[in-house]
C-alpha cells in the first residue's frame, strides 16, 4: 500500500510543477486562423513552443522522433503542420531513416531543426558518421548531432568530445549533444564536461522522481533537454499480440502520458515515435490541450496496471529474499512468457537456474522479504513463475 | 494445450541449437572469440541496440543471439535475430540494406559491403560488422557463407514481391505498420519506382478488404471511381499525390505518388492481375 500511495504522490507533484516557470517559457501560438491547412483537425492544433537551453532553437514542444515512421508523408505533413524538430539517426535501419527523413524535409530544411546521432566511440568513425549523416540527409549541417546511447562515465569518451568540437568548428553540426537512458548517472558528468549544449533523456511518467532532478540540474546549467520514450516503456513493450494490449494502450493513455512530459518546465521538446498520420493528429493535440486530472487518473490506473506486473529491473530486490531467489532474473523469465507469449523460452531460461533456486516454492513462506519499490508484487508474480515452469 | 506448449518448447529449443550454431567464431579459420555470447530478448532488446530496438520489434523480432569474433587486430560483431517468420526476416533486411548496393545471392537476400555483412535465410536475419576501417569482404564472405549453409529452411521471396511489375521498379519492402502512413493499410509491401510506388496490403478477408476501402473513400473524400479489379478509386492527395487504391478479393493494392491521377488506373490495373 505504501507504494502504491508514493506513486501516486509522485504523479501529483508531477502535476504541480510550477505552472506559472512553465507559462514563462512555452510561448503558445494559435494556427487557427492560417489559411491553406490539410486534411484534419490537427490541422487547427496550436503549437507551443519552447527554446533548447542555450541554443537559440526555438522548438515546438512536440517533436517527431522518425524512427518507425512507415512513409515520408507523415513527416512532411508534420513539418507542414508546424512541428519543427526532427530526430532520426545514423544506426536507424542503417541509414535508409535519413535518407527518409532528408528527402521528406528537403523543401523545409531552412524551417525546421534535424538532430541525429552516431553510435561511433571513436573521432574518426564518428567524423566519417557525421559526412554519411550529412549526405544522406541531403543538408550540410545537422543543429544538433548527438552521441548515441551513452549509459555510463566511461562511454563519454574525450576524443568524441573532440570530434563534436571539430564538427562545430567546420559548421557540420551547431550543437553537440547526448542521448542517454541513464540521465541520472549522466547529467552530472555532462555539466562537468561542459561542452554539451543539450541532452536526450528517456523521461515519462514511470520514472522516479531522481530523474526529475537530474533534468531540473541539467536546465539549470543552461542544457536543453529533449525527451525520449515519454511514452513509458510500458506502452512500448506492449505488442498487438499481448492480452494486456487493449488495457496498457487504452484510448487516450498515449496522449496522457506526452501531456505528462511536457509538463516539466525542464523539457523543451519531446521526439514522440510517429508511424502514421492518425498518430501525428493524436500527439500535435498535446500541444493545444492540458493535461487534465481525467489523464492523470488515467495514468495513474495505468501505472497501478503495469506496476504489480513488469519489474523495472532496478536491482534494488538483489539479495533480498531470505531463500536467495534471483527476483528480477525470474520476474523476466516470467514477462518472456506472459508478455510476450514466448513461454518456452521463459521456462527454459527458468529450468537453467540452480535446482536450489528452480525448488523453492514461494508458497512455503507466510511473509516476503522482498520489498519492490514500484510496486510489483513480488511474492504473487514469483509463485506464478513457480507454477509455470517449475 | 500442452502438446501445442511441448512442441513449442522443442522448436524453441531447437532454434536456439541453431543460433549457438550460427555465432561461432571458428566458422572460419583464423578467429577466436571475444568475450562472452550476447543474449537477448524483445524485453532487453534495448540494453543492446540502445536508441534502435524499436526498429527491430515492429518486424517481429523474437530473439537475438551474438559473438565479436577477433582475428589479429580485425574484429566482427555477429548478430543473429530470428525473427517471427521468413517474411518478418525479409522484411528487416529489406529495412535496413543499402539500396544504392548491390544484393548478394545469399540466402533469400543478401549484401556484403566493405565493413558489414547482412542477409536473411527462413527466419533469421543475420548482421556481421567489421573493424577497423577497410576493406573486410573475404573475411565477411567466408563468415556468411559458412553461417547461410548452417541455415535451413525458406530461401524464396515472400509471394507479394513478385507481384510488382519489375519495369522502373527500385526496391520493395515490409512496411510493418500503416502503409503510406495510414493506419487503415496495417501491414503490408511497398514497392518503390523511379516515379511513384505501388503497395499491397492483405486483409483477412475480401470483406474485411472492402471495408477498408469505403473508410479510405471516407478519409479521402472526393474520390473518383476506377474500373480496376474488383473495386477502385482515384484521388488526389496533397501529400501522397496521384492515388489509385484498388481491392481484388481479400488483397488491397494500388499506387501513389504519381505525378497524374490518371496514371494510376493503369498501373494498378497491371498490378491487380499479377495477384492470383
Amino acid at each position: 500500500m505504501k507504494t502504491n500511495s508514493t506513486r501516486r504522490e509522485f504523479l501529483a507533484v508531477g502535476l504541480s510543477l510550477p505552472v506559472a516557470a512553465m507559462a514563462s517559457t512555452t510561448e503558445v501560438v494559435d494556427r487557427t486562423a492560417e489559411p491553406t491547412r490539410t486534411l484534419s483537425s490537427a490541422s487547427s492544433a496550436k503549437l507551443s513552443y519552447r527554446t533548447i537551453g542555450k541554443t537559440g532553437l526555438k522548438v515546438t514542444t512536440v517533436g517527431f522522433g522518425c524512427m518507425i515512421t512507415s512513409d515520408a508523408s507523415v513527416i512532411e505533413r508534420a513539418a507542414d503542420l508546424g512541428v519543427n524538430y526532427f530526430d532520426t539517426a545514423r544506426g536507424y535501419q542503417h541509414g535508409n531513416n535519413e535518407r527518409m527523413v532528408g528527402a521528406a524535409l528537403k523543401r523545409k530544411r531552412n524551417d525546421i531543426f534535424i538532430s541525429t546521432k552516431t553510435p561511433s566511440e571513436n573521432k574518426q568513425s564518428a567524423l566519417n558518421d557525421l559526412d554519411t549523416s550529412l549526405r544522406e540527409l541531403g543538408t550540410d549541417h545537422v543543429d544538433i548531432w548527438y552521441l548515441h546511447g551513452k549509459d555510463s562515465a566511461d562511454q563519454v569518451k574525450d576524443e568524441l568530445i573532440e570530434a563534436q568540437q571539430i564538427a562545430k568548428q567546420q559548421g557540420k553540426i551547431r550543437f553537440a549533444g547526448l542521448s542517454t537512458h541513464t540521465p541520472k548517472v549522466l547529467i552530472p558528468i555532462l555539466i562537468q564536461k561542459g561542452t554539451f549544449d543539450a541532452v536526450l533523456v528517456t523521461y515519462n511518467f514511470t520514472m522516479d522522481k531522481g530523474v526529475d532532478e537530474a533534468i531540473e540540474q541539467a536546465a539549470k546549467a543552461g542544457m536543453g533537454v529533449v525527451g525520449m520514450k515519454v511514452m513509458a516503456g510500458g506502452f512500448r513493450k506492449v505488442k498487438p499480440s499481448d492480452p494486456l494490449a487493449p488495457k496498457l494502450k487504452r484510448e487516450g493513455a498515449m496522449l496522457a502520458a506526452l501531456k505528462w512530459v511536457l509538463k516539466s518546465p525542464n523539457v523543451q521538446t519531446t521526439i514522440p515515435s510517429m508511424t502514421d498520420m492518425e498518430q501525428l493528429d493524436e500527439n500535435l493535440k498535446a500541444m493545444a490541450e492540458p493535461y487534465s486530472p481525467v489523464e492523470e487518473k488515467l495514468l495513474a490506473r495505468q501505472l497501478e496496471y503495469i506496476s504489480p506486473l513488469y519489474c523495472r529491473m532496478c536491482g534494488k530486490c538483489q539479495g533480498t529474499c531470505a531463500k536467495g531467489l534471483p527476483v528480477a532474473d525470474i520476474l523476466r523469465y516470467l514477462t518472456y512468457a506472459d508478455g510476450y507469449g514466448q513461454f518456452s523460452l521463459g521456462r527454459e531460461e527458468f529450468l537453467a537456474l540452480p535446482s536450489e533456486v528452480t525448488e523453492v516454492r514461494c508458497s512455503g513462506c507466510s511473509t516476503c522479504t522482498v520489498n519492490c519499490p514500484f510496486g510489483v508484487k513480488v511474492a504473487k508474480r514469483l509463485t506464478r513463475a513457480q507454477e509455470l515452469f517449475a | 494445450m500442452r502438446p501445442l506448449k511441448l512442441v513449442a518448447a522443442m522448436l524453441a529449443f531447437a532454434s536456439v541449437a541453431c543460433a549457438a550454431e550460427l555465432t561461432d567464431c571458428h566458422l572460419v579459420p583464423g578467429w577466436q572469440q571475444a568475450g562472452p555470447t550476447r543474449e537477448f530478448v524483445a524485453d532487453n532488446l534495448f540494453e543492446y541496440m540502445d536508441g534502435n530496438a524499436e526498429g527491430y520489434l515492429i518486424y517481429g523480432f523474437v530473439r537475438m543471439q551474438g559473438v565479436t569474433c577477433k582475428s589479429g587486430g580485425d574484429s566482427i560483431v555477429i548478430d543473429v535475430s530470428e525473427m517471427t517468420d521468413p517474411d518478418a526476416a525479409y522484411g528487416i533486411f529489406a529495412a535496413n540494406r543499402d539500396p544504392n548496393q548491390p544484393m548478394a545471392a545469399i540466402g533469400t537476400g543478401g549484401q556484403i559491403l566493405p565493413r558489414r555483412g547482412t542477409f536473411c535465410k527462413d527466419r533469421y536475419y543475420v548482421e556481421l560488422a567489421a573493424d577497423p576501417d577497410k576493406d573486410h569482404t573475404p573475411a565477411l564472405k567466408a563468415f556468411v557463407a559458412e553461417m547461410e549453409r548452417r541455415i535451413s529452411g525458406r530461401t524464396t521471396l515472400p509471394d507479394a514481391l513478385a507481384w510488382f511489375p519489375a519495369d522502373k521498379l527500385v526496391s520493395v519492402r515490409l512496411v510493418p505498420e500503416s502503409v503510406l502512413g495510414l493506419r487503415l493499410l496495417k501491414r503490408g509491401y511497398v514497392a518503390q519506382y523511379e516515379s511513384g510506388k505501388a503497395f499491397v496490403v492483405a486483409e483477412a478477408s475480401a470483406e474485411s478488404a472492402s471495408a477498408v476501402m469505403a473508410k479510405l473513400r471516407e478519409r479521402f473524400g472526393a474520390t473518383t471511381p476506377a474500373k480496376v479489379a474488383d473495386e477502385a478509386f482515384q484521388v488526389k492527395d496533397q501529400y501522397l499525390g496521384g492515388l489509385c487504391f484498388f481491392r481484388k478479393g481479400r488483397y488491397l493494392g494500388g499506387f501513389a505518388n504519381l505525378p497524374d491521377a490518371q496514371d494510376g488506373a493503369s498501373l494498378a490495373t497491371a498490378l491487380a492481375a499479377r495477384i492470383p
